[in-house]
């Protein structure tokens, strides 16, 4: 019986951690809009790239004066092959 | 016996939907393996030899539930570790939903498969035959036997 309700409270507790989930500040996300607003506001055509150092695939670094005077095309992936 | 037969209704059911569960992982896997094909769980070639491997522990795992709800006093130790991997597998969800990698695929869903885990597993909790119960089976299914061949009460 102790054992059970034990169990219970355990499972009521991952319950409740569940439902309060959503609620918690730490688990915030922005939202699509303004996800778009940053974006607009940093990187619209014409923008200057902010400063940013890139480790290629060949390991080397790349920062944003190594990319002027070339055209470049940045592309972003997950870093996770799943 | 009312709380029995929930019990083995429940284990039943979830014996036989694991079993789809992971006959589809492991077919999924050989179907993968033909040129050109589309895989039908979105992963890649690793991602499918752990889809195989998760399959087969999951009919492995079906087997046992699938007994637990023949004889539910006999496989009682099934009905609790399947309480504590319930819970286990609602942790994992709940993290999944917190690190957000996963939002784009499945958005809340995580957190609603969590929810009907816990509660799968809270009602198993109360469920399951006690061990008084479970020590107790044998000597009943003696008395009732025993019962029947006289003709008159244990």
């Amino acid at each position: 019986m102790i054992l059970r309700s034990l169990a219970t409270l355990v499972l009521f507790g991952l319950l409740g951690l569940n439902w309060m989930l959503p609620t918690l500040e730490v688990s915030a996300r922005g939202s699509d809009a303004q996800i778009r607003t940053d974006f607009d506001a940093k990187l619209a055509i014409g923008n200057r790239l902010p400063p940013l150092e890139l480790v290629g695939l060949d390991g080397q670094i790349y920062s944003r004066e190594d990319l002027e005077g070339h055209r470049v095309l940045l592309t972003f992936e997950r870093s996770v092959d799943w | 016996m009312n709380r029995l037969r929930i019990y083995r209704f429940l284990m039943g059911t979830l014996g036989i939907a694991l079993l789809v569960f992971g006959a589809a992982m492991v077919v999924s896997f050989f179907l993968y393996q033909r040129p050109n094909s589309v895989p039908g769980i979105p992963t890649g070639p690793v991602g499918h030899y752990f889809v195989a491997f998760t399959g087969c522990a999951l009919l492995g795992w079906s087997g046992g539930l699938l007994g637990a709800a023949r004889d539910p006093m006999g496989s009682r130790t099934v009905g609790t570790m399947t309480v504590f991997v319930l819970g286990l597998m609602a942790f994992v969800r709940m993290v999944a939903w917190f690190i957000g990698d996963y939002t784009a695929w499945l958005g809340d869903l995580p957190l609603t498969e969590a929810t009907i885990l816990l509660l799968l597993a809270v009602a198993l909790v109360w469920l399951r035959p006690t061990v008084a119960e479970t020590v107790a089976g044998p000597i009943a299914d003696k008395m009732v036997e025993k019962a029947t061949k006289t003709g008159g009460t244990a």
